[in-house]
Parts: structure tokens; C-alpha cells; sequence
């Protein structure tokens, strides 16, 4: 098994890298080392570089691997796929094959990065790897979900759904003010009010009203929990160590992926195969 | 009966084996609807081992849905289509697809190295088996070029190529003759007889009457996802037997005479056609004709064709 993968990911590697849009995204990458990290101005501090990069290799395995997929969902591969005993371990190549080619991308910024670059200490350097591939895990099983290979019927839109939903919660969550939601339910009731909808504005503001005693403030702090990791994780950047429970946060990260990709993989090995020529 | 993989990686086989009566794969009420529209429905048969099934339909009538289902490229609908031989698992598959598109950055040996290596076979012997299954359908001589620099002919032959390589329970071929000039048609009919002489079985989607004729061993005919016809060539072609007989003139003033001896007898310009039970007639018949008037120039037995069966069952 691990010899199929291996040589599917490879084969959708080169495919990628020696191709217009692995051009592309090689130019991309430099052109956002260029842009944060300009070699005349020096490079930032050390927190703002693993910050950066981190979210530099996140969007560049995203990218990838939505290229990968592209390529995967092609006619060409059918005789390809027919050949393997389980249509996991071809979701298994394409999810291996974008990690390594976002990696490398990543990599590569990472090292022009450290022209006049910061000081880099060894106990930084050693938190870096499992925040950087724990993200591009994320990112590249994200993209799975976007694309045709992977979605059937209305799970892309579900997914990515609940994601925005989790977003938005998150942003209440993360608001000073006692009641996200009844604050922004005034400020409707305010808009209203200086409109002459007087009938709207009551009802905004009795909403408000209901809402800041509503148990809405609490699911919104359950479903800002999801972003935790990304939260603790910067929290510990920036201040220079891992507490005990922020250690933990690379690995939940882990965990979303194992459980998306689990998803993934249950409809992929399920749905219909319509490959593009 | 199923090959070997000898120590370089290649089928052999008893030559000349024969079918046996075990199966490959089963159908059970199996259907396929995209959407509104039905492919396949309620299908049940099985594919019989070391058998060339030649599946026939007009367009539209369910072939490729059938071959794709088999290949695990799409899922049935409804109904369970299950590997005959519960302990062996899934048969190990090899396809070619009826679209010619291949990795047009490959060498066709690069690819066909991918290909086997698929197949778990181990890297020393790779370079060997590319080589054997590049000389088995005669493009050894491509082994370097790159695939998109190969001609429709070369494409239909490494297509075929890379589905036989790692010796595959079963191979499915999707109109593998489609777009071949004559002498491109006949080389590609002589690999699949290759093929069914050493035993493999084979699915393959074709509208060429006589490709099937000289190739295939069992017969299926789709139509609008309908299985209209199954059995086996030999027996499909010496089914139904028939008698005709030629006079030398129009038999017009006969015809209401002759239809009314047996409904099976059939008169149809010069001839006289006597089927199935009207056979036993033929004495009666001739009689008739020589009473009438009538020259008897030939008296021939027949068989049925497969262009008669396909015609029948399509209509």
C-alpha cells in the first residue's frame, strides 16, 4: 500500500511543480517573500516570522492542493485508480502530494526569509514544525472539501457553512462586551430608529433585549472554542513558550484534520467518479 | 482458469484453455440512474470466467455505465454488484478507457513503470515487464517517446498495454477498436484473441459486429439499460438454425400459399425462409414450389448471424 501511495504522490507531484500552475504558485510565494519579508528592510522578529510563514504555508498547501485535486479528477487517472485496491489510498497520495509541495513552497520562503533574517534560537526553531504542519494539514484537507474530487452534493456547501456559522460565532465570542449579539441587535434598533421604521426598531430592541439574557451568548463561546488552537497557538508565539495546555493545540489541529479527512475519504470512496478530460 | 505471474512479472497461460463455469463478478438488481435518466435497470447477471464478453447496444444503451460499474468508477444506484468468489476478494482490474488521454508529460515506458508499479510489482523487475507488455502489443519501439507524440493507433495500443500489465483478473476494454483505421482494427482484434487464447477474462464495449464475432465468446446486448440478450457465441450462433430455399423467380403468387402451410415460414423475394419448427417442413415446401411451377436452384442450411441476433433484440 504504502508503495501505491507513494508512487501516486509522487506522480501527482511532478505532475503539479512541472506545470503553468506550479509556476504560478512558485512566483506567488515570492513575490510574498518579496512583500513581508523585503531582503533591503530586514526581516521582522522571530514571532512575526512564524506567524507569517505559517499562514504563508497555509495558503500556499490550500492552493496546492486544490491543484493537486484539479489534476487527480482528471479521465486520464481512471486506469490509474481502477488499479487500486481502495480509492482511500489515491485521496491518501493527493493529501501527501499537496503537504509536500506546500511544504517545499513553505520552505522555500522560509529560507530567503532568514536573509538578514531574525535570530533564530534553538528551542524556537524546534515549536516551529508542528505548528507550521499541523496548519498545512488543515489547510490541505480543507481544500479537499472544496473541490469536485471530494464533494458530493451539497457537502461543500455544508461544510463551509457551518465553518462561516463558526466564524461569526467565534468574532461574538472573542467581543469585549457582554452580549455580541444584543449589541449588534441595538445597533440594528439604532439604524432602524434613524430610518423611521419605528415598528422594526421595537422589535430589534426587544430582540436585543431577549437576547442578552439568552443562552445564544454561551453557544457562541462553545463555538469560538473550535478557533482555540489558532488562538493558543499565537498566544504562545508571541509570548515566547508553551503553557502546558497550549502545547496541546498543534495536535487538536491534528485532530480536525484526521476527523475531516475521515470525512473526506467516507465520500470519496462512495460517490460517483466524473472525471474531466 | 486464471495466469500466473511468472518470475518476471508476466502473465502465462495454458494455451487453448477453456472457459470453466465459475464467475468473476455478479449483478444483483442492479440499476443506475444520473439524475432522471435510467442506465442501467434491474440487472442481473454474472460475468463468467475466461470468457471475452462482447457487450453490444446501440448508443446510449447503458455499455460504458456497465464497464464503469464493474471498474468501481461509479456505484450502482440500486442493487449490489459483488465478487463472485467471496474468499479471492475484489478482482484485481485492468481498464482501458474509451477516451484515448493518458499523461502527456510521460514516456510511454515512465508510464506503464507507474502502471506496474500499481501493481505491487517489485521495482527489479519492472523495467521487464513494461518491456514484455510494450513488445505484446508491438510498440517497443515507442518505449521512449513521449505519449503525446504516439498516434490514435499507438494510444489504442498502449491503452491496451497498460490494462494487461501486472496480469489482472480481469480486463475491461471500452470500444478499444474505436477510431482505428482497418489495419488498426485487425491488429487490435488479434491482441484480444491473444488475450482470450491464454484465458483471460475480458469485458469489452464495441460496435463493431465482426470484432465481436472473431473475438468474443459470450455475447451480452444492451439496450436503454436492459440486458435484451445473454449466452454464450457459440451456442448464440448455433441457436436457431434455419432453411432457405432460392427459386429462380419472384415468389409472389406462392406467398399466401407457403404462409399458410406454417407461420415460421417466411418468403421474402427469391427465397424461402423456413425457421424453427418449419424446418421439419422443408419436403412439404419444396413440393409446393415444384407444384406451383417453380425452379428450385439451391436448398442451403443456415445459421443465424450475429447482425440477425443484434438486430432482433435491438428492435
Amino acid at each position: 500500500m504504502i508503495q501505491r501511495i507513494l508512487i501516486l504522490a509522487g506522480y501527482f507531484s511532478k505532475s503539479v511543480f512541472f506545470s503553468l500552475t506550479g509556476l504560478l504558485l512558485l512566483i506567488l510565494s515570492i513575490i510574498y517573500w518579496a512583500i513581508f519579508f523585503p531582503p533591503g528592510q530586514g526581516t521582522p522578529d522571530i514571532e512575526n516570522y512564524i506567524i507569517l510563514i505559517g499562514a504563508q504555508g497555509a495558503a500556499a498547501t490550500f492552493l496546492v492542493s486544490l491543484a493537486v485535486c484539479s489534476k487527480a479528477a482528471r479521465t486520464e487517472n481512471y486506469p490509474v485508480l481502477v488499479r487500486l485496491p481502495s480509492r482511500v489510498e489515491y485521496l491518501i497520495a493527493v493529501l501527501l502530494s499537496s503537504l509536500f509541495l506546500g511544504l517545499l513552497l513553505q520552505l522555500l520562503v522560509a529560507g530567503l526569509a532568514l536573509i538578514r533574517g531574525p535570530e533564530m534560537v534553538i528551542t524556537r526553531v524546534l515549536s516551529i514544525p508542528p505548528m507550521w504542519i499541523s496548519v498545512n494539514l488543515l489547510a490541505a484537507i480543507l481544500a479537499l472539501h472544496a473541490t469536485d474530487l471530494v464533494t458530493v452534493g451539497w457537502s461543500r456547501v455544508i461544510l463551509f457553512g457551518l465553518l462561516a456559522i463558526a466564524l461569526v460565532l467565534n468574532s461574538a465570542s472573542s467581543s469585549s462586551s457582554g452580549s455580541w449579539f444584543s449589541d449588534q441587535l441595538n445597533a440594528v434598533s439604532d439604524i432602524l430608529d434613524r430610518v423611521d421604521l419605528m415598528w422594526f426598531a421595537d422589535v430589534a430592541a426587544d430582540a436585543a433585549e431577549w437576547a442578552y439574557d439568552s443562552p445564544l451568548s454561551t453557544i457562541a463561546s462553545a463555538a469560538g472554542m473550535v478557533f482555540w488552537p489558532f488562538r493558543a497557538m499565537v498566544d504562545a508565539v508571541f509570548a515566547g513558550n508553551f503553557t502546558p495546555s497550549q502545547s496541546l493545540a498543534p495536535a487538536i489541529l491534528m485532530l480536525y484534520g484526521a476527523i475531516l479527512f475521515l470525512i473526506a475519504a467516507t465520500l470519496f470512496a462512495g460517490k460517483d467518479l466524473d472525471f474531466l478530460e | 482458469m486464471m495466469g500466473v505471474i511468472n518470475s518476471s512479472g508476466i502473465a502465462s497461460f495454458p494455451a487453448n484453455h477453456s472457459p470453466s463455469d465459475l464467475h468473476v463478478i455478479e449483478f444483483n438488481q442492479v440499476s443506475k440512474k444520473y439524475y432522471s435518466l435510467t442506465a442501467l435497470r434491474d440487472l442481473n447477471l454474472t460475468i463468467p470466467q475466461g470468457e471475452v464478453i462482447g457487450l453490444l447496444g446501440p448508443n446510449g444503451a447503458g455499455k460504458t455505465t456497465f464497464i464503469k460499474l464493474i471498474a468501481g468508477i461509479i456505484m450502482p444506484t440500486k442493487g449490489e454488484i459483488r465478487a463472485t468468489d467471496s474468499e479471492a476478494g475484489w478482482p484485481s482490474i485492468g481498464y482501458k478507457s474509451e477516451r484515448l488521454v493518458f499523461p502527456d508529460n510521460l514516456v510511454a515506458s515512465q508510464y506503464l513503470e507507474m502502471i506496474a508499479g500499481l501493481c505491487s510489482i517489485k521495482r527489479a523487475q519492472r523495467d521487464n515487464v513494461v518491456l514484455e507488455s510494450l513488445a505484446r502489443v508491438n510498440l517497443l519501439a515507442a518505449a521512449n517517446k513521449q505519449i503525446k507524440s504516439l498516434s490514435k493507433g499507438m494510444r489504442q495500443r498502449l491503452g491496451l498495454a497498460q490494462a494487461i500489465i501486472g496480469d489482472p483478473d480481469l480486463v475491461l476494454l471500452d470500444e478499444p477498436s474505436s477510431g482505428l483505421d482497418p489495419e488498426g482494427q485487425d491488429e487490435m482484434q488479434t491482441y484480444i484473441e491473444e488475450l482470450r487464447l491464454a484465458g483471460k477474462t475480458i469485458v469489452m464495449s464495441t460496435h463493431q459486429l465482426p470484432e465481436v464475432t472473431r473475438s468474443c465468446t459470450y455475447l451480452i446486448i444492451l439496450k436503454d439499460g436492459l440486458v435484451l440478450y445473454q449466452n454464450p457465441m457459440a451456442e448464440a450462433l448455433t441457436l436457431r438454425p434455419h432453411v432457405a430455399v432460392l427459386v429462380d423467380r419472384p415468389l409472389d403468387s406462392a406467398k399466401e400459399l407457403l404462409s399458410m402451410v406454417h407461420p415460421d415460414i417466411v418468403v421474402d423475394g427469391l427465397e424461402v425462409v423456413l425457421r424453427d419448427e418449419a424446418i421439419g417442413m422443408r419436403r412439404q415446401v419444396l413440393s409446393i414450389l415444384i407444384n406451383q411451377g417453380f425452379d428450385v436452384v439451391k436448398v442451403e442450411q443456415r445459421r443465424v448471424t450475429l447482425a440477425e441476433i443484434y438486430a432482433e433484440a435491438v428492435q
